[in-house]
């Protein structure tokens, strides 16, 4: 079994399945081997002694006929079982055909399918077995498991149709569609195999629902005829007043029993749960911070920070990053997201902070934060906003300045509004957590304010989210965002889910926003043009790390690091007409970076010195620059038209020739 | 709450019903023999002496039903009897009408069922929110785990453990029945101890047997919305926890878990029937263990008729107040 195998090698197979089996595996064991132990006909022949309490020759007691419990036990759990699994695979199977048909075929026959289904389950299944139960005249234990099976098919048919549905409209079913493959063929080799889990675990829960139904039933006086079963004994335990009368060896049993299943079941399903979703198996925890030492060094002292201009002068800026270390471990190893990251911002200043993905943008705005979520943490370095080491704080201090001091505009702004609160409420609760003495008054003058600062009519305070369009939530949390004026606004690339004419717009609004608070701004994104139009500097980071940083038309005339270089020649070019050229190969992953260089194995320059050694930021041409090429060069040599990249990667030079391909 | 939707779930709700009423129309007549004859003669043979009240019985139930008559015509006559609530009289407790002992349980059941259900409700999401909360301590988990396992025995054997144990063996509660014997009910504190206390094991069987499930169910909706972006950005607002726990987790997991609680109505139903059985406890349940046990075929139906309906109307309470908890449907014009 192809699946099985690839279950046991993924290491999924959690310990709470099998402690299911093992749990499941020694009631079976029981009832399977209890007849070559125990002397079954004690359970039905009534023993001299009734109502015996255990003893060393009754290990469990004798019911008020007699009858030896233990021998009941050995007789009555294979039944009990046996009808759980006739029904349950009985209604696994209608589950799964009418499920395979109805998701797979669609159509008229869905619709038949699921309003059956749908209208069954609003019936209380008992009251229907009970019906169905009273009136039939001899019950024997297969018309009990098919009255049950019955009522167990809906669950699985609703699961498997929805999981069918699911399968099809993912990529590889379509591949298979489009590479000619029958649909019957698809049915069996792509869906099957993907379903097994969820039937699996609908079959787990057909089997738990028809032996709970049983178990019901047969309680009530509802079972079979003439059979020992776990039920009935409960049943006849309760008739015969062996609970008020404390003979608990007759009831404890079978409820003891019972429960095994259950929780075998329970746990047996909780096990395929995790294997058909990964997620709900390992949660993040939330570790305290770990706060710094009050040591940090004033703001005053030179440091090896780089602000815009090149300089080193760290006077008057708003912010003061230095050091910056945030560290992920997780068993595919330990990496750092961020490493070392040191810049300084002016009051005002608007920085652009770009990078292919994956090259800790996003973390970095996190870092800023004090939002790094487990398994992520940061390792050091110092954040100074205005003279203060935001990481030197209690999260409790922290989290007075976000928003107020620092405040963070997302990057899915299409679900970063709370779904179920006004807008209004979502802004309410922003600024009564930072200043709870605002007056009713002032909150609405403020929130009207903040609205109306970003385009949007007061209006829209009483809209839900799912009221507004992609611009306007954009909007409404720009409003959220500035509506405390903080001294630090991080935008995570704010427009990516905005279609062009809106992100213009919502950009020209950020930044007359930004210019009426006066608030330092970092722009994260990759849009190179849309960063230039916005920025008075620029950062450039690749895996973690600062490469470049300098004012922005410094940095976009004449880009003195290669990977720069490389991301200002990907902008298409209107009026020169250049060919697109991409960046041969991807950003280097988090746990396996090359030495020396992170960027050598790509870089079309990168010499012997490159492979060893890691470059630091040193000034070059008024900006900052980690590149061994300096101070040798003074600036960046010509593209080769054919260079080796590292191993065997063979960049053509696509300002020219037309066939710009990355060869193999 | 836009007009449509109040009609389309109305509608839905009277087809329940209809269909719930012709099944239980149905089913006995599909059954060959006649339940009525069958149960008249076992009484007899118990009794051992054909007493006036079966000749009665026989009557009234001949000219009632009439099963000489058309299916059509028989089935026309039901419904004209159930929608002046005439479900029959009791064959045991001949010539009380089913509807007169419907009436009197059903108080009972009814408090039971849903003070129980909200509270393993509430605790148990608040319970499973917890265990998706990365800052719940650890011993949180330890404690609940019990819990979790204890939700995996159905309802009535919890019930029977907790008699044996708090009633027979210690002694500390009463072991069954709605109120004491002795009790002159009145409407004072004593009656109202007197039957809060009668109910305490068999809504603990309720509450203990379904905690874990909602728990279980909770953290994981609980843990796909806490990895949503407006929980981040609530943080990036510098929102305390609690708040970011309770209006931005809580309150957008508890949605699907509304719909997960009108899923397993029917099978709360079908656990409260079985534990009032356990405990004696004086609603539907109890009255439906005993007209299985005397075979009072009328007084079954009747139940089984009144759980269906109950359970569509509750569906169709939790449809009502639902879009008041999602915006996105209230107004989806």
């Amino acid at each position: 079994m192809h699946w099985l195998g690839r279950v046991f090698r993924s290491q999924r197979l959690s310990a709470v399945l099998v402690l299911g089996v093992l749990i499941l595996g020694a009631v079976v064991a029981f009832s399977m081997a209890g007849p070559a132990f125990v002397d079954v006909d004690k359970a039905l022949v009534g023993a001299v002694q009734p109502s015996q309490p255990p003893s060393s020759e009754f290990l469990l007691g004798t019911d008020s006929q007699g009858r030896d419990m233990l021998a009941v036990m050995v007789v009555a759990t294979p039944q009990t079982l046996k009808m759980g699994v006739i029904a349950g695979l009985v209604g696994i199977g209608i589950g799964l055909l009418l499920g395979l048909l109805a998701g797979f075929f669609g159509g008229p026959l869905d619709t038949v399918v699921r309003v059956i289904s749908d209208s069954l389950m609003t019936v209380p299944g008992i009251a229907i077995l009970i019906i169905i139960a009273a009136n039939v005249e001899s019950m024997s234990i297969e018309l009990m498991a098919l009255t049950v099976a019955s009522l167990a098919w809906m669950n699985p048919t609703r699961t498997i149709r929805s999981q069918v549905l699911s399968i099809r409209e993912r990529g590889y079913t379509a591949v298979a569609r489009a590479n000619g493959q029958r649909e019957l063929e698809i049915l069996f080799r792509e869906i099957m195999p993907n379903l097994l889990p969820y039937i699996a675990a609908s079959l787990v829960g057909a089997i738990n629902g028809a032996i709970l139904a049983t178990v019901g039933l047969e309680s009530l006086g509802l079972g079979a005829d003439n059979v020992h079963t776990l039920g009935t004994t409960i049943y006849w335990a309760r008739r015969y007043s062996a609970i008020l009368r404390g003979q608990w060896w007759w009831w404890g049993p079978p409820i003891a029993l019972i429960s095994l299943i259950f929780i075998g079941l329970f746990l047996l399903s909780m096990g395929l749960d995790r294997i058909a979703n990964p997620t709900l198996a390992s949660l993040p925890r939330w570790r305290p911070r770990r706060r710094k030492r009050r040591t940090t060094k004033p703001v005053e002292q030179p440091v090896a920070a780089f602000s815009a201009n090149g300089g080193s002068q760290g006077t008057q800026s708003i912010l003061r990053v230095d050091e910056l270390l945030v560290v992920f471990e997780t068993q595919a190893g330990i990496g750092a997201a961020v490493d070392g990251v040191s810049f300084t911002l002016r009051p005002g200043e608007r920085m652009g902070l770009v990078g292919e993905s994956g090259c800790g943008k996003t973390t970095m705005a996190s870092a800023l934060m004090s939002m790094i979520r487990s398994p992520g943490h940061i390792d050091g370095g110092a954040v100074v906003l205005a003279g203060e080491d935001l990481l030197a704080l209690r999260e409790s201090e922290m989290r007075r300045r976000r928003l107020k001091e620092i405040a963070l505009m997302p990057q899915a702004a299409m679900n970063s509004l709370n779904p179920v609160m006004r807008i209004r409420d979502q802004l309410t609760d922003a600024i009564l957590a930072h200043e709870p003495q605002t007056s009713q008054q002032e909150l609405t003058t403020i929130i009207t304010t903040a609205l109306e600062k970003v385009g949007l009519p007061a209006s829209v305070a009483e809209r839900y989210p799912h009221q507004l369009s992609g611009g306007m939530k954009q909007r409404a949390t720009m409003a959220i965002a500035t509506v405390l004026q903080p001294k630090l606004i991080i935008a995570d690339e704010p427009t990516s889910a905005l279609d062009v004419v809106v992100q213009r717009q919502v950009m020209m609004t950020l930044a007359r926003v930004q210019e009426e608070l006066g608030a330092a701004t970092i722009l994260i994104g990759h849009d190179m043009g849309l960063i230039a139009q916005f920025s008075d500097s620029i950062g450039v980071l690749y895996a973690g790390q600062l490469v470049e940083r300098g004012d922005i038309d410094v940095v976009l005339d004449g880009p003195r690091h290669p990977y720069t270089r490389l991301l200002v020649e990907s902008l298409p070019d209107m009026e020169t007409r250049k060919d697109f050229v991409g960046i041969p190969g991807l950003p280097p992953p988090l746990f396996n970076r090359p030495a020396g260089c992170r960027f050598h194995p790509r870089c079309p320059f990168a010499f012997e010195r490159c492979y060893r050694e890691e470059p630091v930021l040193q000034d070059v041409a008024g900006r900052a620059v980690a590149c061994h090429l300096y101070p040798e060069h003074n600036d960046l040599p010509p593209l080769p038209s054919t260079v080796n990249l590292g191993n065997d990667v063979v960049l053509t030079n696509g300002t020219t020739s037309a066939a710009n391909e990355v060869q193999p | 709450m836009s007009l449509s939707y109040f009609l389309q779930r109305t509608f839905q709700l009277f087809l329940i019903v209809f269909i719930a009423i012709t099944i239980n129309f149905l089913l006995p007549r599909m059954i060959p023999g006649d339940p009525i004859e069958s149960a008249l003669a076992t009484k007899i043979a118990v009794s051992g002496n054909v007493s006036v009240d079966v000749q009665a019985v026989a009557e009234a139930y001949r000219a009632k039903f009439g099963l000489d008559q058309p299916l059509w015509k028989q089935y026309l006559n039901y419904w004209n009897d159930i929608l002046h609530f005439e479900f029959g009289v009791s064959l045991v407790n001949f010539p009380e009408t089913v509807i007169s002992k419907i009436r009197s349980a059903l108080p009972w059941t009814l408090t039971l069922l849903v003070v129980a259900t909200l509270i393993a409700f509430v605790l148990g999401s608040l319970a499973g929110a917890l265990l998706a909360w990365p800052r719940t301590p650890i011993l949180f988990h330890v404690l609940i785990s019990p819990f979790m396992l204890l939700s995996t025995i159905p309802f009535f054997l919890l019930g029977i453990i907790l008699l044996s144990v708090f009633a027979v063996e210690w002694g500390i509660l009463p072991a069954g029945g709605g109120f004491s014997p002795t009790l002159i009910r009145g409407f004072n504190i004593a009656t109202i101890w007197d039957m809060v206390e009668h109910s305490i094991l068999p809504g603990l069987s309720l509450v203990l047997g379904s905690l874990g499930a909602w728990a279980l169910g909770m953290r994981a909706l609980m843990i796909s919305v806490l990895g949503e972006d407006y929980v981040s950005f609530a943080e990036a607002k510098g929102l305390p926890p609690s708040r970011i726990f309770f209006w931005y987790g809580m309150r957008n997991a508890l949605l699907p878990q509304v719909t997960q609680l009108a899923l397993v109505l029917g099978s709360i139903f079908g656990g409260t029937v079985l534990v009032e059985a356990i405990f004696s406890y004086p609603g539907v349940g109890t009255l439906l263990f005993s007209a299985i046990a005397g075979k009072d075929y009328f007084v079954i139906q009747g139940i089984v008729l009144m759980l269906i309906l109950a359970l569509a109307v509750s569906l169709f309470v939790i449809d009502l107040i639902y879009p008041l908890l999602d915006p996105r449907i209230r107004y989806n014009d």
